[in-house]
């Protein structure tokens, strides 16, 4: 009997927690690739935050904002893989960072390289910020609280994040007046 | 563009993106991480298992076990000594000088090999008037430098008699003591007329002792 129920309890928590990530797995990787820059990347530390959230779920699904957990988590974890990888030799042109043109849009992708590459133009810090306010909608209290900052320094990054990628943006549109009518 | 546009469209550039894994294989990577988890922990509970036995080995000097090699009683591994059968009924003490010798462990240890003794660090205990049977009852082997390995025949040994075993730095003494008799235990120096044995070390001037398994072996000293 007692298995019986145990066994409920853990189908209960499976189906939750495919619930939660059905509904969430998208804006948690538009998030996570927002702040590294790479939806590779991105795509794998996610998955590794949703394992890592389903192995606590007990405790993750009582968690006031579980996408702001899912986030930290992966974000976490690129700071480890980052530093598992720092000594590393990157190939010629393998991991370029900055431009548009050092990412090509890949077909299928469904993202903005010019977007993505904005975005990775900004300090880590605003980056975060984006990633919480714009992509999981989180309020000004709660990013503050997952990134363990001030409120009123959430806004200052939001603020001069919104301003730099306007700038990128709008001379985007200038150099390609033909983007928008052909997109 | 005025804020909220701005972000609209940094919000619209990544609305394609989704995420291609199902959550089957998200609980799985977790199951697969969670084993792996056990595995390491497993793992580092016995490596800390191995580690304290060790400690304890080199600390209290609780033994080893392993199948005797002629039947009799189960050997008694030790960092300082090695006790365990040997052919005819024998017994094979082996020690290790240079590792701490808790003689209690040691004279437990015989006990159970059937041969009641008495052990000493840092002096060697005697009785005086007893026959000369030591030789029956301890003989020598061949051991590497810092080693120390004799047979024990605990058969030989008289009714009413003890081996009285003296563990120095550099040496190691052996006598036989009787149970009635009055014991006199000296710092090197065994007193009585029994010869007592002595292994190891050089023999100090008129001492009544029999040294075995030196480089003068069974050479009476005096």
């Amino acid at each position: 009997m007692g298995g019986l129920v145990r066994y409920r309890g853990v189908e209960h928590q499976q189906r939750d927690f495919a619930e939660f990530y059905a509904t969430s797995r998208d804006a948690c990787l538009r998030a996570v690739t927002a702040s590294v820059g790479d939806p590779q990347v991105a795509e794998d530390l996610v998955a590794e935050a949703f394992a890592r959230a389903w192995t606590g779920w007990r405790k993750v699904s009582q968690h006031p904002a579980p996408r702001a957990w899912i986030v930290r988590t992966a974000l976490n974890l690129s700071v480890s893989w980052w530093r598992g990888r720092r000594r590393e030799v990157p190939l010629a042109d393998h991991d370029r960072a900055a431009g548009a043109s050092a990412l090509p849009p890949a077909p299928g992708q469904g993202l903005d390289a010019a977007t993505l590459a904005a975005l990775r133009r900004l300090p880590a810090r605003q980056r975060e910020v984006v990633a919480l306010r714009v992509f999981l909608d989180l309020d000004t209290a709660a990013t503050a609280s997952v990134l363990g900052i001030a409120p009123g320094t959430v806004t200052a990054h939001l603020t001069r994040a919104t301003a730099a990628l306007r700038r990128d943006l709008s001379q985007r549109e200038t150099a390609s007046p033909l983007r928008k009518e052909l997109s | 563009m005025n804020d909220h546009e701005v972000l609209d469209e940094v919000r619209d550039g990544l609305a394609g993106l989704h995420m291609s894994t199902p959550a089957d294989q998200i609980i799985a990577r977790a199951r697969a991480r969670r084993h792996r988890q056990r595995l390491t922990a497993a793992a580092a509970t016995t490596a800390t298992a191995a580690v304290a036995a060790g400690a304890a080995l080199g600390v209290t000097l609780t033994g080893t076990t392993a199948p005797p090699a002629h039947g009799g009683h189960q050997p008694t591994q030790l960092t300082a000594f090695t006790l365990h059968s040997g052919p005819h009924g024998t017994s094979v003490l082996t020690m290790r000088k240079g590792d701490r010798l808790n003689p209690a462990a040691l004279r437990s240890a015989l006990a159970r090999h059937g041969i009641p003794a008495l052990v000493t660090v840092g002096r060697l205990c005697g009785t005086g008037g007893q026959p000369s049977d030591l030789s029956r009852v301890v003989s020598t082997r061949r051991a590497a430098s810092g080693i120390v390995r004799l047979s024990i025949n605990p058969a030989a040994m008289p009714a009413g008699m003890r081996l009285s075993i003296g563990y120095f730095s550099s040496a190691t003494g052996f006598a036989l003591i009787s149970d009635s008799g009055r014991l006199t235990c000296t710092v090197g120096r065994p007193h009585g007329p029994q010869p007592a044995t002595r292994v190891g070390g050089a023999p100090k001037p008129g001492q009544p002792v029999t040294r075995v398994g030196g480089p003068k072996a069974g050479k009476p000293a005096s």
